[in-house]
């Protein structure tokens, strides 16, 4: 049982090795590595039935000590909210592999040994509680990715893969730099342990690498050259999961560790969050071409999750993890039909593309319903996750919840616009009569994801339900009386119960709660409202 | 009674995913009688359920359903519920109901369409989201089904894809029904926060009496009420709409739809009545918009525009009536509208239909001649509009204007601009009868009417139009407040209204209404019919609609435009994009220079991997 964690992350790695060792036809790699891709999504299945989601404990969880003196270990396991983003992440990256296969991509193995080792990368940036492993993952994860787009992707690649690099590397050497201080000042690594920490410059190293990553405004300089070079599943990947791997450190690390940081630094984030969210929503709107809009709407997303991850109550969080799973979901399906419009008419500029929708009811139907989705209408599964998000944000203060419900509007206007742009109205120039529906090998790559998604409309609970467990042992929560718990880990009995009160909103008395908690004791405290 | 309401609801949904799945493999007229069949299932449902509900006493007629919980957070939950009451089996037997005539009359008008499949696929999403709306058992259920209805009208007002106009027409729609979604969610978000829930029944209950925050609360619905209803200030999508095919001009843009925003007024009455002022609004701007929509009316030349305006014009007196709190004549206003509304487009659908697509009135001119049934039938939808006895808008309109009288100067006031709006219908309403379906027919006319086989239509678009016309005649028969009155009491125990007018005020008002059509007919007969005046000249700013669709392109579109590129100008180019762009020239030049055949990326990697493992070490002594 407890193997599984380790057994999500390292059969893709191990089917890495395989598939880059064995002489195998391209024809057959491909279908190898597919087949792994299926065996990954079939162990998380096998992990989410076992999973007990009324705990809030980690569960699955291995540890092997690795540098003793320092205290670092082999620590991994799984949160509710982990649970759902690794298998979000086999999903899509099997949707992606099997794309792979199916377009036929030059020098197989190198390419497919590197999806699979991204695979079990990724996960393992979702599982690690140990920092330095979270490091070690994120780095890894990152390697993969310089490779496939300097080596698979379009003309522009080198300039594509050299911005890429610099902005992640500066953002990798700044949390490097954060978790090495954290670290040795804590005297441990371990997440479930670490206690959290009053250094603001601490706190702004993890900020930047995760805001380059996620990525938010300014930060997101990388994002058009990379997204539009990069072949269209490995940027599904990286706009649908790799983005991920950034908000995702915000809510496991820099958010419930630095929580007196974080209070005095939320307006800041937010500003930047819903900069990012109108910013991101606007471009889209005047994007030149599908990716373009495809891209700059990841970057609204991102904000928008950002706002909800700290309006420091439930309905931000739970909605935020409902809605990174959505938008892996959406964006790496939407990514992936603009990779299948450009094999068909060589070029995503709306100028040249339009009335592909006569004829092929298979790429209007899916394109339709993956861009309705994303626009968030109502009863979609987007849209309960930005309900939940503005419905927090907004008991933050209500001009964030005015923002992103104006967001939400342009989020209308540019969706509209790209699908209206590629399907409708006069045949473009560029494409061609000859130009096909979609075939049988497309639509098993991105039905898949669409059902998903229409799966999770009618039953968007399945994640905001179940996303932090029983009670929230991670990060801040709301409590009944209007007030909201800030956690203290006291760990290893070495320090006195730390109960600080943050600065913002804290009249009246502070009162002690205890709750039971995964490991060692919690104390919370609470403030009135 | 469950059952019967998720059947009522599944139905048309199922629906949707059989012909959508089917593809191909079932025929375009298969397509047709599934969509109808479904529908017509719903409504046998809702009347199962109806029979259910009369069984139990007045105030055990609210029965509460939940499938599963679809959306919680914390302590929140939001479940999928379903509520069937005295309101919402109205509203599901009106749209079941004209929902299964207009779809049974699609199966005629679409014959022959190159994607019918894809049409009756919409048609059927379109009533599972309306239903979905007067069904849901909270508040965010009815925003869901607000926004599908919304999602379902951009399809079909879409539907002719390779025809810019409806395209354009399509986005304006969507984006401007967004706006309200995005109102409404934001009084959502106030419920939540001063309530903790969304439920009808507890939000009712415990949200907070006057004051700002019960304001905003009624303002954010509002919001929502005016962009699907298509009242000032959000109403410019709706002739646009009539890009649409015909059926769905009358089934979305007449019948049901448009009426949501009057459900959502009767529907959430304590939260309105929480905040007078808004209220007051809401009767104000539907007052506005009925005598802005009648003005624009007489000028226009499209047959399905005009019925449109009329339309915008008809949801201002059930605003009025909301507003004022005569809840139950709003809904009787919406009932009988649905019939005679539906019937009109219908009617104008079977003469465009005969002449392969054409709807300028002057082109239509005298077909009247040519159709006979078409005639009457349109002239019963036309003397039931401008509420003449015994025509079904005459009951229900004239009971709106009544309540008017019991609210003081401001009823007072709507009275007489409502009393306008009545003279003014029945210019428009006769100007568009004389012209298009009395005297000779024009040369057009003659050229390209086309009869089926003999017959003015298909037989499933005469029956329907048939049916429509027998209730435009008898509807109103339902209810004459100072002799009898059986939907206000059945809705008594959900919507008691707080205006309710004396049988002296009711009379009153109905002879001056009934004067003030029959005016408006006698204008349009001595102009278009008996030509004694000769037709004045069209106002520019009735012909230009009063500039909305120009100030909005300025306000919204022009500035964001302008925003955007102002964005990309100065900040997206120079700053995000031009500092990147520097640092890789910079380290592109170094590793150049360093060596002209290496591979720039990887050695930067591993430069930058080497300066990690620097920092590393350093931090890691330091911190020893």
């Amino acid at each position: 049982m407890h193997w599984l964690t380790t057994i999500l992350i390292f059969l893709p790695v191990a089917g890495a090795l395989v598939v880059g060792a064995l002489p195998l036809p391209r024809y057959w790699v491909g279908s190898l590595a597919s087949l792994i891709s299926l065996v990954e999504v079939g162990v998380w299945i096998t992990t989410a039935t076992k999973f007990d989601f009324g705990s809030a404990s980690l569960q699955f969880s291995q540890r092997r000590s690795w540098v003793s003196d320092l205290n670092i270990s082999y620590h991994v396991g799984q949160y509710a909210f982990s649970v759902w983003l690794v298998g979000v992440t086999t999903v899509v990256m099997a949707a992606c592999v099997i794309y792979g296969w199916w377009v036929g991509r030059e020098r197989a193995r190198a390419y497919f040994s590197l999806m699979l080792l991204l695979t079990g990368a990724v996960v393992g940036v979702f599982t690690a509680q140990d920092l330095l492993l979270f490091y070690a993952f994120f780095e890894a994860m990152l390697i993969p990715l310089y490779i496939l787009i300097g080596v698979w992707g379009g003309a522009e690649r080198l300039r594509a893969t050299l911005t890429f690099v610099i902005y992640t590397v500066v953002g990798s050497l700044l949390m490097l730099a954060s978790i090495v201080a954290y670290g040795l000042q804590q005297g441990t690594f371990d997440l479930t342990k670490i206690g959290p920490s009053n250094s603001t410059w601490l706190f702004l190293g993890f900020v930047a690498a995760f805001a380059i990553k996620s990525p938010l405004f300014p930060l997101h300089g990388w994002l058009p050259a990379t997204y539009r070079e990069s072949p269209p599943e490995v940027s599904a990947v990286l706009s649908g999961i790799v983005s991920k791997a950034g908000l995702y450190g915000l809510l496991r690390i820099a958010i419930p560790k630095f929580p007196e940081v974080v209070a005095d630094w939320r307006v800041v984030l937010l500003v930047l969050a819903s900069i990012s969210l109108v910013y991101g929503s606007l471009l889209a709107w005047r994007a030149p071409d599908f990716r373009g809009v495809v891209m700059y709407s990841s970057l609204a997303q991102s904000g928008l999750i950002v706002l909800g991850l700290l309006a420091n109550n439930d309905l931000g969080l739970d909605g935020a993890v409902l809605q990174m799973v959505n938008h892996a979901l959406m964006s790496s399906a939407l990514f992936l039909l603009a990779g299948m419009v450009e094999r068909r008419t060589s070029t995503g500029e709306f100028a040249l593309l339009g009335g592909m929708a006569r004829g092929r009811p298979a790429l209007a139907t899916v394109m339709m319903t993956a861009g309705i989705i994303s626009l968030a209408v109502p009863l979609s599964t987007s849209f309960a996750g930005e309900f939940l998000i503005l419905a927090g944000a907004f008991q933050q203060h209500w001009a964030w919840a005015v923002i992103g419900a104006g967001a939400i509007l342009l989020a209308a206007m540019y969706m509209l616009r790209a699908i209206s742009a590629v399907l409708h109205q006069d045949v473009g120039p560029a494409v061609p009569d000859s130009a096909l529906d979609l075939r049988g090998g497309e639509l098993a790559v991105v039905v898949p994801l669409v059902l998903c998604l229409i799966g999770l409309s009618a039953y968007p609970n399945l994640i905001s339900g179940h996303a932090f467990g029983g009670n929230r042992a991670i990060t801040q929560v709301i409590t009944p009386g209007g007030g909201y718990l800030t956690p203290t880990i006291d760990h290893a009995a070495q320090r006195a119960n730390l109960t600080t009160c943050t600065k913002s909103g804290n009249q009246g008395s502070c009162q002690t709660v205890l709750v039971s908690a995964p490991s060692g004791t919690t104390t919370w405290t609470r403030y009135a409202p | 009674m469950s059952a019967a309401a998720w059947t009522c609801l599944l139905l048309p949904l199922a629906s949707t995913v059989l012909i959508t799945l089917g593809g191909t493999r079932i025929s375009r007229r298969v397509a047709g009688y599934i969509s109808t069949l479904t529908t017509m299932g719903a409504f046998a449902a809702a009347v199962y359920a109806f029979v259910r509900l009369l069984d139990n006493s007045p105030e055990h007629r609210g029965a509460v359903t939940t499938s599963w919980t679809w959306l919680s957070a914390g302590q929140y939950h939001f479940g999928l519920t379903l509520l069937t009451d005295q309101l919402s089996i109205v509203m599901m037997l009106i749209v079941a109901g004209v929902g299964s005539l207009i779809v049974a009359y699609s199966v005629g008008y679409m014959d022959g369409e190159d994607e019918e499949r894809r049409y009756f696929a919409y048609i059927s999403l379109f009533v599972f989201s309306m239903l979905l709306l007067v069904q849901g058992g909270n508040l965010l259920l009815l925003l869901a089904g607000w926004g599908m209805v919304g999602l379902s009208s951009y399809l079909l007002i879409g539907y002719h894809q390779d025809r810019p106009s409806a395209i354009a027409a399509a986005k304006k729609a969507f984006v401007m029904n967004a706006f309200g979604d995005a109102t409404m969610a934001l009084a959502l978000f106030l419920l939540i926060q001063h309530t903790g829930k969304l439920g009808y029944a507890e939000v009712f209950a415990t949200s907070p009496h006057g004051g700002t925050v019960a304001n905003l609360i009624a303002l954010g619905l509002l919001g929502g009420a005016l962009a699907k209803s298509a009242q000032l200030p959000l109403h410019t999508w709706l002739p646009d709409a009539m890009e649409g095919p015909t059926p769905v001009s009358a089934l979305i843009h007449a019948a049901t739809m448009v009426t949501a925003g009057v459900y959502l007024i009767v529907r959430c009455h304590p939260l309105f009545e929480n905040a007078y002022v808004i209220q007051d609004l809401a009767a104000g701007l539907g007052a506005a918009t009925l005598l802005m929509a009648g003005l624009i009316a007489l000028v226009q030349t499209d047959i399905k525009r005009v019925i449109a305006y009329s339309t915008m014009s008809q949801i201002g007196y059930m605003f009025v009536g909301a507003g004022l709190g005569a809840y139950p004549n709003a809904m009787f206003h919406l009932m009988t509208h649905a019939f005679f509304k539906a019937l009109l487009f219908m009617a104008a659908g079977l003469a465009i239909h005969a002449v392969v697509g054409e709807q300028d009135i002057r082109k239509l001119a005298g077909i009247g001649k040519l159709m006979p049934f078409t005639k009457v039938v349109f002239l019963i939808g036309s003397l039931a509009l401008v509420g003449i006895l015994p025509f079904a808008g005459f009951f229900s309109k004239d009971s709106i204007l009544a309540s008017a009288l019991a609210r003081g100067w401001f009823g007072d006031t709507l009275f007489v601009v409502g009393i306008i709006g009545t003279f003014l219908t029945g210019v428009y309403a006769f100007r568009l009868f004389f012209i298009v379906f009395t005297g000779e027919p024009s040369a057009f006319a003659r050229e390209h009417f086309h009869s089926h086989h003999g017959k003015e239509g298909p037989l499933s678009m005469r029956w329907t139009v048939g049916v429509l016309a027998v209730l435009s005649v008898i509807g109103g028969f339902l209810q004459f407040a100072p002799l009898w009155h059986p939907l206000t009491t059945w809705l008594e125990p959900v919507a008691r209204p707080i205006a309710e007018p004396t049988n002296t005020q009711e009379y009153l008002a109905s002879a001056i209404a009934i004067l003030a059509g029959a005016a408006g007919i006698f204008v349009a007969w001595t102009i278009y019919a008996a030509k004694r005046v000769k037709a004045p000249r069209a106002v520019k700013l009735f012909e230009q609609k009063f500039y909305w669709d120009e100030l909005y392109d300025v306000v919204w579109y022009r500035s964001a435009d302008l925003l955007t590129r102002g964005l990309y100008a100065f900040v997206e180019r120079p700053l995000i994009a031009g500092s990147i762009s520097a640092v890789t020239g910079a380290v592109g030049l170094g590793s150049r220079e360093l060596s002209v055949a290496q591979n720039g990326l990887v050695r930067t990697y591993a430069l930058a991997l080497a300066s990690g493992l620097a920092v590393l070490t350093v931090v890691f002594l330091a911190a020893r």
